[in-house]
């Protein structure tokens, strides 16, 4: 177990903070028309979409995209949470 | 300092000047008459700064929380806000249409469509919670 609260998986914990990283560019960006979130949104979608198609979906053919993309967004708010700066 | 505001005291907080505007419209006679653009046009800066900032509260508001329900509810009704400024927006834009009125309209529209997508994926996230996902698809949280 690392010390920011993950264990290791198929996804892996610097997966989720990368993500988690673009995800709080984006979602919680107090200008939703700026460059940076608008980027960021882009950013995280390839990349959701790239380890989805490239890990995830040949060892879990029956698990959706839409589904997928739920939780990951989850488990960043859970990974932004527990790593808040102080 | 003890006092504090919820989503919906702010939300309030921005409604009287979203029905100066729409009594400045019903009031004064046309954009024609200079002084009419220019008293107009500082209301349309007005609630340009409210949506902006109540957006911004709503977006440090759901970073801050761990209820679902509880973020959804704000993008909701920060979505709501948006729509009725919008209403009152749509009929201003032709009265009033070089004093600002487009510009924010069109503000408020993408302000409300980011409102819009967060709380459908916010609808998303909430429905994952109860699925079961493969063991070892992702890292556990502790």
């Amino acid at each position: 177990m690392s010390e920011d609260g993950f264990s290791a998986g198929l996804v892996s914990r610097n997966d989720i903070a990368e993500l988690a990283g673009l995800f709080d560019r984006f979602e919680f960006a107090f200008d939703p028309r700026s460059l940076s979130a608008k980027e960021a949104e882009s950013d995280f979608d390839d990349a959701l979409r790239k380890l989805f198609d490239e890990r995830v979906a040949p060892k879990f053919p029956n698990l959706s995209f839409v589904n997928f993309h739920g939780k990951v967004k989850s488990l960043c708010r859970a990974y932004l949470k527990k790593n808040a700066p102080p | 300092m003890k006092a504090c505001l919820n989503f919906e005291d702010i939300l309030q907080v921005g409604q009287p000047q979203l029905l100066e505007i729409q009594r400045l419209g019903e009031t004064l006679p046309n954009a024609e008459m200079p002084e009419a653009c220019a008293i107009f046009s500082r209301q349309v800066r007005i609630i340009e700064g409210v949506v902006v900032q109540t957006y911004g509260v709503a977006a440090s508001l759901t970073r801050k929380s761990d209820d679902l329900n509880e973020i959804a509810e704000i993008w909701s009704r920060m979505s709501f806000f948006c729509q009725s400024a919008l209403q009152i927006l749509s009929g201003l834009k032709i009265k009033y249409p070089s004093c600002g009125t487009s510009e924010l309209y069109d503000l408020i529209l993408d302000y409300k469509l980011a409102c819009d997508k967060r709380d459908k994926g916010v609808l998303e996230e909430s429905a994952c919670q109860k699925m079961d996902f493969p063991p070892g698809l992702f890292p556990e949280m502790t």
